[in-house]
């Protein structure tokens, strides 16, 4: 064997390499599977070091050119991602960096599409790639690279789309590429997106922070995509992410995520959805609730939440039933809430601003004018 | 949760060392029986984005080189999180360094050890950013280990550049200051300036302020290390600190420098570890080792009565929503109570366990147990530290700048007692072992609570007491005001008045107090003033209300003098000048480090001070530069995130004046004779600038009549009101339009 190696690495010839990789990465199962693991780690440095360049040589684009033409030829980037964690931990950061690369890559020449080579092919034809990716969090050796190339990636919108809009293979999933998508569809829940509710819940500390950074990502970085589907599937989101995230046993999800809904609320580009969160009085008392919490950071975070539905002109019926029903309790919760934070002159302000608005609630719910 | 199994898996011993991130445990892993540390994180106290805490972790778990401390496993336990990592029993260099400087033998062996640890890092892709004595750790058999990734920085694509302003100022490179972009050079410089720690036992220009050595670096030509050292060591630190980065070697092809190449084992740095031993058993204090003891967590139990009312009532409301409401009860088994019958029960009650039970704006606050344990034996373990901080310092003390912290309204003689215990340099913090750990939140947590805070816990500190009750009211001179404390208790502010009142003392009476005195040369000046400051101490803690009353008839009685409202009033009009803004930030004679720093804040940079590292965070999009009146309303009615997120975390942006109070607090001792006329003019603008904040926020409460003679400003403070409520309005409306 340690003859093609040599060959491998003096002509560099790298079709092969993507060969030779993929013949060990699917007997990393089998009986042979320290030895394969072991030979796919001199291959995948080898491919990584002519993404890189070494000290003395600059990257060479026509061989990495060759290099991602095969990977996608010989399905590469599938199997990889698949076999992540069982990888070697040096591997594991090994194909990080080639996944990272790869998804950059555009050929010097040639017609330009708006996404990298790679990536157009992937979103286009091999949505799986993806979703195997994400599926890194089921594993702990797993979720640190697969996260990190998942948040490079997820920058593209197209891509954010595949896992927003992955329904296994219910009609408009996203399993058979961008074109396939049908956004009006409400979600069946099913999809690789909805199991970041778990993974952030219920994995251990690592995997859980990692998979609700990619969960934020997702969330906030696409103005146009994000608030279209919170809109389509305002109830299935809201109600998983009020009973999975902001009730999490978790104190980190928990912080987390009721400071994530602030955000999330607060983004102009989600005003609709604003609006018809601060509408519910089921979402208030989860809020008001969250004012009692035991933890101090958890009433910090819940209050730039409950500030919202107090500082909205137009409440609903149901809202300000609830506000006025407490307004007694709230006026002298209020008065004395988080008085310690005496040096954060804006939450002094908007705690004030919020008793005031209490205060002048009417005695009894007015409908609100429509807007 | 998923954490729960491993969580048993260790068991914690004694204390190792504490900072202002959590404390370090030694520890042992009852699986393999290896000893480990394990560092407890407080996130409660914890402001910042639970996120860079990840980030820190993640740089941590992709590292596995023995020239690294070895991260093994992290974990939440409630709202603490716990990190465990390989221990090292010899200690940081920075510890080692207090029984004496290391000869060049044993600097060699160091350097060559963090250069192949170095080469590790960079060839992953990663910058260590705050490479110093503090975070280079020893094992017992003398292996060299790079540790505290607090601030380490992850490059993704390998060519590229950061440009956060992040390090120790000491320790940083001219590039990472002037923020022009840098690579892994940075860490270069670093360790060339560590060389000159290890051989004289303090970075270059120690003796400066460490906001002035951020504009002396990449002015100056760079540091050399003098005195009797070979030809090849002084190169050696030469190429270290070549100030271009592009001509500056990289670690590994420092790795061939004669100096590194002739370095010997690992094994002779075991007598460092030997020397400290010896002159810790000399050293009289005996070490009692605190052991962890698991906070009780009781939760009391709430009466029906304390929760809110939801739906009781059904002649008011629409229908309830029942079914979500009864999956609700199921999931949130502990908390919701099925609604009381009784709507307008106010309790007291509910304000005592909601606010007694979660103290605030404490952070760092030990668990109870813990702080009993410490208050017990004071003298040993807690001053421990501190001893040999001072025995380090005691000749570098006297030309070493007065640390900020100086309480200066203690009286005369504490204050001088105490400015001799805490010579710590401003911006150096307690580094003994273990506390080196995660340098960036330590340094932007501290002043996070305010930079008066900051002074009390001095305060309590030279009293020898340093867990005292940060919560408790501001009685700042031990000594003479232990009599006022004993005379009566002191109360909780409960009213609008009180809490202004508190609000008075701590944000403006007592740090001018301190100012004031901290300027006053004469002892018998300074003795009245301490006891100005001791009565008004005491004032506060049983009569805040009262002070808020005096203060208010003082304003209104100047307001009613001519002269006297010339004199102290005159800015009432303009409301929205920025602090402290005028007169001195764009001074020409601009040399001092404070006048020169000015400008950057004003443009919008956030500089968080205190001790140790620095972060300095890049401008967010748009920083107000008009009162918090206008920025509250763009919170609410929610702009893009990003800048709003950025306001509505204050602690993370401190108010200017709060950063300007430090930075002149910690300038003042050496620029006091020059200072001293404008510093005055500045202290009574501040007041004057309180002085308006408070009516404004005051003129909130309605029906408020304007005192006599303060017209005018009530007048101001509705408009200010007024505005602020528009624009709410104004930007829903918008909202809606679009």
């Amino acid at each position: 064997m340690s003859f093609l190696f040599g060959r491998a690495r003096s002509r560099a010839n790298t079709a092969d390499l993507v060969k030779q990789a993929r013949d060990h990465v699917t007997k990393l199962e089998g009986p042979q599977g320290p030895a394969k693991a072991e030979e796919l780690a001199k291959v995948l440095s080898q491919m990584k070091q002519i993404l890189q360049g070494t000290h003395d040589s600059e990257p060479n684009t026509d061989q990495i050119y060759q290099l991602v033409t095969s990977m996608i030829d010989e399905d590469l980037l599938y199997l990889l991602a698949v076999h992540l964690h069982q990888l070697p931990f040096e591997s594991r950061k090994d194909t990080q960096v080639i996944f990272s690369y790869v998804f950059r890559f555009r050929p010097p020449t040639g017609p330009q599409k708006p996404e990298p080579l790679a990536l157009a092919y992937v979103v286009e034809h091999r949505p799986q790639v993806l979703i195997a990716l994400c599926r890194g969090y089921d594993h702990k050796e797993s979720a640190t690279p697969a996260g990190t190339v998942l948040r490079e990636v997820l920058k593209n919108e197209a891509a954010a789309a595949i896992i927003l809009y992955d329904d296994g293979d219910e009609p408009g999933s996203s399993s058979r590429g961008i074109g396939g998508i049908d956004p009006d569809r409400p979600q069946s829940g099913r999809g690789v997106f909805w199991s970041f509710f778990d993974w952030i819940d219920k994995s251990s500390f690592e995997v859980s922070a990692d998979a609700f950074t990619t969960f934020r990502e997702l969330i906030t970085k696409h103005k146009d995509l994000v608030p279209r589907y919170l809109a389509v599937n305002f109830e299935l989101f809201f109600e998983r992410y009020n009973r999975v995230l902001v009730q999490s046993n978790s104190y980190v999800t928990k912080r987390q995520s009721i400071k994530l809904l602030g955000e999330i609320l607060l983004d102009r580009s989600n005003y609709n959805i604003m609006t018809a969160y601060v509408d519910r009085g089921e979402h208030l008392k989860i809020c008001m609730n969250l004012l009692r919490d035991d933890r101090k950071m958890v009433q910090y975070e819940g209050f730039h939440v409950f500030k919202v539905f107090v500082a909205n002109p137009h409440k609903s019926v149901p809202v300000q039933k609830i506000l006025i029903m407490n307004r007694e309790k709230l006026l002298q919760f209020l008065s004395h809430f988080l008085e310690d934070r005496t040096e954060d002159e804006q939450f002094i302000d908007e705690r004030e601003f919020l008793i005031k608005q209490i205060r002048n609630l009417p005695p009894a719910p007015v409908p609100p004018q429509p807007r | 949760m998923a954490d729960d199994g491993i969580v048993n898996r260790y068991q914690v011993l004694e204390e190792l060392g504490r900072g202002s991130f959590g404390v370090v445990y030694k520890g042992i892993d009852k699986v393999t029986g290896e000893t480990v540390a394990i560092k407890h994180i407080d996130l409660e106290s914890s402001e910042d984005d639970i996120q860079e805490i990840q980030q820190e972790i993640s740089v941590l778990s992709t590292c596995a080189s023995s020239y690294v401390t070895q991260y093994k496993a992290s974990f939440l336990r409630g709202h603490k999180l716990w990190i465990v990592m390989e221990y090292l029993g010899g200690g940081s260099c920075l510890d080692l360094l207090k029984s004496g400087n290391f000869n060049e033998v044993q600097i060699a062996i160091i350097c060559r050890e963090l250069l192949l640890g170095l080469d590790y890092l960079h060839s992953e892709g990663k910058i260590h950013r705050d490479i110093k004595a503090a975070n280079v750790l020893l094992s017992e058999t003398g292996k060299v280990k790079l540790a505290d990734f607090g601030v380490a920085a992850q490059l993704t694509y390998m060519k590229s550049q950061r440009n956060t302003f992040v390090g120790t100022p000491f320790w940083m490179a001219p590039e990472v200051i002037q923020q022009a972009g840098y690579d892994f050079k940075a860490d270069v410089w670093s360790l060339g300036i560590t060389a000159i720690e290890l051989a004289l036992g303090e970075p270059p220009h120690a003796n400066m302020h460490p906001m002035k050595v951020l504009f002396h670096i990449p002015k100056s030509p760079p540091p050399r290390l003098e005195g009797k050292f070979s030809k090849e060591f002084k190169d050696f630190v030469a190429q270290c600190l070549v100030k271009d980065p592009d001509h500056r070697p990289a670690a590994r092809d420092l790795l061939k420098h004669r100096f590194i190449r002739s370095a010997g084992k690992v094994e002779a740095l075991q007598e460092l570890i030997q020397r400290k031993r010896m002159a810790d058993a000399r050293a009289d204090h005996v070490k009692h080792p605190v052991y962890y003891q698991e906070t009780l967590h009781t939760i009391s139990p709430r009466d029906e009565a304390d929760e809110w009312v939801f739906d009781t009532i059904k002649s008011v409301a629409p229908p309830p929503p029942p079914p979500r409401e009864q999956r609700r009860g199921t999931i949130r088994s502990s908390n919701v109570r099925r609604p009381s019958a009784s709507i307008h029960v106010v309790d007291d009650a509910l304000r005592k366990l909601d606010l007694k039970e979660a103290p605030l704006g404490q952070p760092g606050t030990p668990p109870t147990v813990r702080r009993a344990t410490m208050l017990r034996q004071p003298s040993s373990a807690a001053t421990g530290r501190q001893d040999s901080v001072r025995r380090r310092r005691s000749n570098g003390a006297s030309h070493s700048p007065r640390p900020s912290q100086t309480p200066a309204s203690a009286s005369a003689a504490a204050a001088a007692a105490a400015a001799a215990a805490a010579p710590k340099r401003p911006l150096q913090p307690d580094m003994s072992f273990g506390n080196s750990g995660s340098t960036m939140r330590l340094f932007r947590r501290v002043p996070s609570d305010g930079s008066d805070h900051g002074r009390f816990r001095s305060a309590s500190q030279s009293s020898s007491c340093e867990f005292a009750d940060e919560n408790q009211p501001p009685s700042r001179s031990p000594s003479a005001s232990s009599f006022y404390a004993h005379a009566a208790p002191p109360v909780e502010p409960n009213s609008k008045e009180a809490l202004l009142g508190r609000r008075l003392y701590t944000r403006a009476l007592g740090p001018c107090l301190d100012e004031l005195h901290a300027q006053t040369a004469a002892s018998s000046k300074r003795d009245a003033l301490a006891r100005v400051s001791d009565a008004l101490a005491y004032l506060d803690a049983v009569d805040p209300e009262g002070a808020y009353h005096l203060m208010r008839s003082l304003v209104s009685a100047l307001g009613q003098d001519h002269k006297l409202s010339a004199a102290f009033l005159p800015q009432h009009q303009q409301p929205s000048s920025p602090p402290g803004g005028n007169a001195h930030g764009r001074n020409p004679s601009a040399s001092s480090a404070i006048s020169s720093a000015r400008p950057d804040y004003s443009e919008g940079y956030s500089l968080a001070a205190g001790s140790g590292t620095v972060l300095i965070r890049s401008p967010s999009a748009s920083r107000p530069s008009t009162a918090t009146a206008t920025s509250s309303s763009t919170t609410l009615a929610g702009t893009p995130p990003t800048p709003s997120k950025m306001l509505r975390r204050g602690s993370l942006a401190p108010p200017e004046h709060h950063e300007q109070q430090l930075l002149q607090q910690q300038q003042r001792d050496r620029e006091r004779d020059k200072e001293r006329e404008r510093e005055r003019e500045r202290e009574r603008e501040r007041e004057r600038e309180r002085e308006r904040e408070r009516e404004r926020l005051e003129s909130c409460f309605p029906g408020r009549p304007a005192q006599p003679g303060m017209e005018h400003c009530k007048a101001l403070s509705d408009l200010l009101y007024a505005r602020w409520t528009d624009g709410l309005r104004a930007r829903w409306g918008v909202l809606t339009n679009s």
